[in-house]
């Protein structure tokens, strides 16, 4: 509870500056504000000075895992062995609640652009792919446009920005599968495959697109990358606690009276994050019941652990056995009926199991046809804790991380709302006894 | 040496060989782990999908699947930990919810009913899958069944297609639970462009797919309902594939691939379907005599109805009928009135009574077999120019290459487990290619597909030849090392220019040129060929060309190089290797030589016979038109439909005084007969077979043969001893051990050997040598340890195209049809596949005769004239036909062309002057 701060974050601070579309996107509203200036310089840095900042910087990747950015990218090959190395941009964003990479790619695209070069560059990339959602149609244009405006004014392309550097990018739409978002069945979408996600080892960085190392990111992961090294990894880090540096992008959505996005720094606490900017909990702090925090995957917390609680990774994850992922923050209220919410959840995973590996895709069937009882109160009380064990026995079983992701919404339901479900078994069963009775 | 890596596995420190998986290493110590999308061969890679066998790694938070992981060094692995016991348990658990009940599941042995009970799982607490949600059964294919209610979507069956046997007809829809493998299209299996090789069937751990024969009405199986099994080889092409038979009631039920040099436990539709031909009711049971009443020789007969023609007759009846037909010819007209006929389809030992048979009790060597209609002109050109007439390296040495070859040959149908090697290789990135008049199914997997003119091979290939000398990408050091004559061939390519050669073989100059740099610049290649190349007038040469090609690139010798023409029949090469050639003794020693033959008759205890080569096939059909030759005995061999210009062929055999045929059915050829013996299939007698890569494999009974029918072996000894020879061999082991004293391609293989190992590859070095897949590393077996070159020069076909017979009509076979079809045709599944004479051309051709695909045309060539239906194929030259041979109805022979090739004595199957017209 170390956080001292009690203010906004300040206008100046924050990296993304047209988050809500108001101003100018295209690359001279860009660079107004500042993208593309100096670009040459920072690349003349060269490789290790940028990942070296990165390091300092503190940044965790955006994407949900938080796995420490330039420490991904110092696992790519220092020299090539005659393979050539891709960065890919994660930009499958389809996580039930996630919904900020999108706001990038269509109002502030050459963020994005710009950390697509500087990033391959540190990485000794020349081609990088941006794999984007498949429901994202206008974001695709805007981001295209952004592209192509870059390549004419000579920012990427055969001489990226006069820097010698050769640099290609790519946007390949996906086509509406979730799984491809995990890291490595992108990769296999990306070479034209089905999308079902590899076996790991080998990890990307050794073997990824084509058998290269790759490095896969997501998008506010790198479009963050130029402001940091603009500003400076001291700059980043004097945001956030310790290890959860940085400023980062809040989607709040739910039971507030004003859902929003925000650029808020890291370790905020909740209850400022939703009274500066959203307006307070519908029905007021009393009202709230749950919060799922950092997109469907992670388990809920019930509301009265939330309202102190910071939103970082580490405080999220270690006090309340939730995690930030890609904050985006869901917000439930008293009115809510949390068991089909999560019911809901589990139906969502069931849809996009790849079917490759059997806890996932018997799992994920079985586990939402048994919430559907737990919902109508139709199940056997020992049924919840045979749900909690199947839960246990796909996480950590499968060959992605979407097993997982399936579980642990259900896990924190069991965990946080055991009561609510065994009043609900409770009521069933004495509706249908007075049923009985009265025949 | 290989790397090594320690770890430890359950406490206990172990070394192991870097590369091997978790799980590999645990099976060899002994620990079970659970497996089911895992097979352990070596022809599936490990794919970690079902997560049955996780196993915990100290330090990492998700359990790993052995199958796939490998230890690194200083790995902490625990697989018997109450978490991963736990977890394997949920996954036998949760896929038992969704099978079929144990006993009335497909099949009762599956691997997976193992696997649940190995682990104690009997039951599953999770419910069913919702009903409406199981595919429906799907019964459309003949030999096998689709039931994907048992499907545990483990990736086998797409692996099995794709990767084992790269037929891509496999693949998975649909996602998460509604995952499940789909033909082409969501296409039924029988409707699916399927080969049905089975391969999926034998990979599926559950009985999802199943053979049908395994199958009741219901559904329900067992594949461990069998008798016995016996591990023997395939009776049909020279890939030699090891198959297990499954009997069961004294009949075959199914067969399965197992673990052979040359299959590594693939087959395809004829090896795994096609078994059934021997259990048909055409099947030969009693001797027969041609009745005093029966009407004029021809051909008659109908195989379910011979009673007008033919008495049955005891067994010594038979045997004295026929032997003294043949010492009343040998007495009164000579030695040389009568000749034989063996068979490639005979074991070694039944190859090498034969031709002693001729040799020892007619005194002359006027004994050949199909051979010369395959492959004569291909071991004229080896013996010749590189001093050996067996293959310089397996098939599956293009493992190792990285250019290869395949010319005059269509492996996918007539070699199809071979081909499923090329089209792997092609998929590691090889480059294949591919020269053949007719497109064929591997252009697809080709980098250069040459669809030349017919008959032209000799220029194309010469052109290409030319090229490499032109451009100095010849292996000079090896040239000088092991060859001669390299001045000559130089000059004579000389001529050969790419620009002139494109006018007569229609392939570009510049893809000529292109080829020549592909295959020079090969680290590795080998050159695989087949009827294509041999079955003209010019087989020789063809050849020739070949070998001179390998041997100005040095592609001989090393891994991944070498000169293989695919062989066809399942022993035409032990059938050449015993001598079964009339001009050569076993192990092509010459008959010329007094020294060999002296050697042999010593053996055979027993006087001179004769120095003069004998006459080949169709040499002794003419012979038996003039009139030299009044007697024949003919085993196995279908004459009256696989020689050239057949109506001929038949004649003679009508012609003939006494005909013994020996055979399985009554064959077209058996029509002719004067006394018919009733023979044993491959499965029904024992002896070693050698495959097209020099293996020599054990073959084993598995079944009585029906009714009093008789082992090859036997029959032959008893004619013998009829004919006074002094032949006392009770078993085919005995008749190995005599081989083996004038053939010393059998040094280091025993019958002993064979039944241990099943089989060793010639030459074996040692008596733990396996054998050696490549040959020739260290010079030839001719003078100098050099290799030829024999310059070859362009003849025409014999029979050209003119304005009467406009198109060229070319003769092959079909993927489910062997040779002359009397196996084939009475093999329920394969006959119901193809059950029609076909042959197909292009459509525009097809379109200007005014004839719908599957219309009837009729064929007219000088010799004969046949109606069949027409099929459209765009492989087909517009100004060719493509006629397969397996139909009697329409037999392809009647139209072909007896020329001969000069050396190889073979004729010119693959060109004759057609003229099409509607029918």
């Amino acid at each position: 509870m170390e956080r001292i701060a009690d203010v906004m974050l300040k206008d100046q601070d924050r990296i993304f500056t047209n988050i809500y579309g108001m101003q100018d996107r295209s690359l001279s509203g860009a660079k107004s504000r500042g993208h593309w200036s100096n670009t040459r310089e920072i690349l003349k840095k060269g490789r290790d000075w940028i990942v070296d900042e990165m390091k300092a910087s503190g940044l965790r990747g955006r994407g949900g895992a938080g796995f420490p950015t330039g420490l991904k990218w110092s696992f790519m090959p220092k020299e090539s062995d005659g393979r050539p190395a891709y960065l890919v941009v994660n930009a499958d964003e389809s996580e039930p609640g996630t919904c900020k990479d999108r706001e990038i790619m269509r109002h502030d695209p050459h963020s994005l652009v710009e950390g697509c070069l500087i990033a391959s560059f540190a990485m000794n990339a020349h081609v990088c792919y941006i794999y984007i959602r498949g429901e994202y149609i206008r974001e695709r244009e805007a981001l295209q446009a952004a592209i192509d405006e870059a390549y004419e004014a000579g920012l990427i392309g055969k001489n990226a920005s006069k820097s010698g550097w050769k640099f290609d990018l790519f946007l390949h739409h996906g086509a509406g599968a979730y799984i491809c978002g995990e890291e490595t069945a992108l990769l296999e979408s990306l070479e034209g495959k089905k999308g079902m996600p590899r076996m790991k080892p080998p990890f990307p960085a050794g073997a990824g697109l084509y058998g290269c190392p790759t490095t896969v990111n997501n998008v506010e992961s790198i479009a963050v990358v130029p402001t940091i090294l603009r500003r400076g990894a001291d700059w980043f880090s004097s945001f956030g606690r310790e290890n959860n540096a940085g400023t980062k992008l809040f989607a709040i959505s739910g039971h507030v009276n004003h859902p929003c996005i925000i650029e808020e720094e890291m370790s905020i606490s909740f209850e400022e994050l939703i009274d500066k900017h959203c307006g307070g909990i519908r029905g007021g702090w009393k009202n709230l019941k749950a919060v799922i925090p950092g997109g469907s995957s992670v388990p809920c917390v019930r509301g009265e652990n939330m309202k102190d609680a910071l939103m970082d990774f580490d405080y999220l994850r270690g006090e309340l056995g939730s995690g930030l992922g890609t904050a985006a923050v869901i917000v439930m209220d008293q009115s809510t009926d949390i068991i089909k919410a999560i019911w809901r959840l589990s139906k969502f995973y069931k849809h996009e199991s790849c079917g490759q590996c059997t806890p996932c895709r018997e799992g994920t069937g079985w586990m939402m046809r048994v919430m559907e009882r737990l919902v109508n109160g139709t199940a056997d009380p020992a049924e919840i804790d045979m749900l909690l064990d199947v839960t246990k026995q796909v996480e950590g079983h499968t060959i992605c991380a979407l097993g997982d992701a399936a579980a642990w919404p259900i896990q924190g339901l069991i965990r946080n709302f055991r009561d609510e479900i065994e009043d609900r078994i409770k009521d069933q069963r004495s509706v249908q006894n007075i049923a009985v009775a009265a025949q | 040496m290989s790397q090594k890596v320690s770890f430890t596995l359950n406490g206990k420190k172990i070394e192991v060989d870097k590369g091997l998986t978790i799980w590999e290493i645990a099976n060899g110590q002994g620990i079970k782990i659970p497996h089911l999308c895992h097979k352990p061969t070596t022809a599936y890679r490990p794919d970690g999908n079902c997560r049955a066998c996780m196993v915990e790694i100290e330090g990492e938070r998700t359990l790993a699947a052995s199958c796939i992981r490998e230890p690194s060094e200083g790995m902490v692995v625990f697989t018997e930990t109450d978490r991963a016991k736990s977890s394997r348990k949920m996954v036998l658990e949760m896929l038992l919810s969704d099978q079929p009940e144990v006993n009335i599941s497909h099949d009762r042995s599956s691997h997976f009913w193992k696997m649940a009970q190995q682990n104690e799982i009997t039951e599953s607490r999770l419910p069913k899958i919702e009903k409406e949600r199981v595919p429906l059964l799907d019964d459309s294919h003949l030999a096998m069944r689709v039931n994907l209610d048992a499907c545990i979507q483990c990736g086998l069956c797409v692996r099995a297609c794709r990767e084992v046997q790269v037929n891509d007809v496999i693949g998975m829809s649909g996602r998460g639970h509604d995952a499940y493998p789909t033909f082409d299209l969501a296409d039924p299996m029988g409707e699916s462009t399927c080969v049905a090789c089975g391969e999926c069937v034998q990979a599926c751990p559950t009985g999802a797919l199943m053979p049908a024969t395994v199958l009741d009405e219901k559904q329900t199986g067992d594949s461990g309902d069998y008798d016995n099994e016996v591990k023997s080889v395939c009776p049909f092409c020279g890939v030699g594939c090891q198959v297990s038979l499954k009997i069961k009631d004294k009949r075959v039920k199914f067969v399965e691939g197992i673990d052979g040099p040359a299959n590594e436990g693939r087959l395809c539709v004829k090896g795994r379907f096609g078994f059934d031909y021997i259990h048909h009711d055409h099947r030969l049971t009693k001797p027969l005599i041609r009745r005093d009443d029966a009407p004029q020789k021809g051909l008659n007969v109908d195989p379910s109805n011979w009673q007008k023609f033919f008495r049955e007759a005891s067994w010594d009846e038979a045997l004295d009928f026929a032997a003294d037909g043949f010492k009343k010819l040998k007495d009164n007209q000579g030695g040389a009135s009568v000749a034989g006929f063996g068979s490639a389809k005979c074991t070694n030992e039944e190859a090498y009574l034969f031709q002693k048979f001729i040799r020892q009790g007619f005194g002359h060597n006027n004994v050949d077999h199909c051979t010369r209609l395959c492959h004569a002109s291909s071991v004229a050109a080896l013996m010749e120019n590189v001093g050996s007439a067996a293959v310089t390296a397996t098939f599956n040495e293009i493992e190792n290459s990285d250019v290869a070859i395949v010319i005059g040959a269509n492996p996918v149908e007539n070699h199809p487990v071979a081909a499923t090697y090329f089209k792997q290789f092609t998929k590691r990135g090889g480059k294949l290619i591919v020269m053949d008049p007719r497109g064929q199914a591997l252009k697809r997997h080709a980098s250069h597909m040459l669809q030349f003119r017919p008959g032209a091979d000799v220029s194309m290939l010469n052109a290409i030849m030319h090229v490499i000398v032109e451009e100095r990408l010849y292996d000079q050091q090896y040239i000088e090392a092991f060859t001669e004559n390299w001045e000559a061939e130089k000059n004579h390519l000389k001529e050969f220019s790419p620009e002139k050669m494109s006018e007569i073989c229609g392939i570009e100059a510049d893809v000529l040129r292109d080829v020549a740099r592909t295959f020079a610049g090969a680290k590795a290649g080998m050159i695989f060929w087949g009827m294509g190349v041999s079955q003209h007038i010019h087989g020789t040469d063809n050849s020739r060309c070949l070998i001179s090609l390998a041997l100005m690139t040095g592609q001989v010798g090393r891994p991944g190089t070498g000169l293989h023409p695919l062989r066809g029949q399942n022993n035409v090469q032990g059938a050449s290797d015993a001598g079964l050639i009339p001009m050569f003794l076993p192990d092509y020693q010459t008959v010329t030589d007094d020294g060999v033959r002296n050697a042999f008759t010593e053996v055979w205890n027993s006087g001179d016979f004769s120095s003069q080569r004998g006459l080949t096939v169709t040499e002794i059909m003419n012979a038996v038109h003039e009139g030299s030759i009044q007697g024949m005995y003919i085993l196995g061999e279908n004459p009256a439909m696989s020689d050239p210009d057949v109506d001929h062929a038949r004649d003679a055999l009508a012609k003939l005084n006494h005909l013994v045929v020996q055979d399985i059915f009554l064959t077209e050829t058996a029509n002719y007969a004067d006394v018919i013996l009733p023979a044993s299939a491959f499965a029904e007698k024992s002896g070693t077979v050698t495959n097209t890569n020099r293996q020599v494999q054990m073959g084993r009974k598995a079944v009585h043969p029906p009714g009093e029918a008789k082992e090859d072996w036997w029959i032959e000894v008893q004619l013998a001893k009829r004919m006074g020879l002094d032949w006392t061999y009770s078993d085919p082991s005995e008749v190995f051990a005599e081989m083996k004293l004038n053939m010393r391609s059998l040094d280091n293989i025993t019958w002993e050997r064979l039944i241990n190992e099943n089989a060793v590859t010639y030459p074996s070095l040692s008596k733990d040598d396996p054998g050696q897949a490549i040959v020739f590393g260290n010079g030839f077996p001719r003078q100098n340890g050099r290799a030829r070159f024999t310059p070859a020069s362009i003849i025409p076909p014999d029979d050209v195209p003119d304005s009467n017979y406009p198109m060229i009509l070319t003769t092959g076979r079909q993927l489910e049809h062997w040779h002359t079809g009397s196996m084939t045709r009475r093999a329920s599944v394969l006959d119901a596949v193809e059950p029609e004479a076909n042959c197909s051309m292009h459509p525009k051709t097809l379109r200007k005769l005014g004839v719908e695909p599957g219309g009837h045309v009729r064929l007219t060539t000088k010799r004969g004239s046949i109606v069949v239906m027409a099929r459209m194929d765009r492989a087909v030259s517009e100004d060719m036909v493509f006629l397969p041979f397996a139909y009697v109805e329409a037999a392809a022979n009647i139209l072909t062309n007896s020329a001969l090739d000069p050396y190889g004595k073979i004729p010119e199957f693959k060109f004759s002057a057609v003229k099409v017209v509607k029918a």
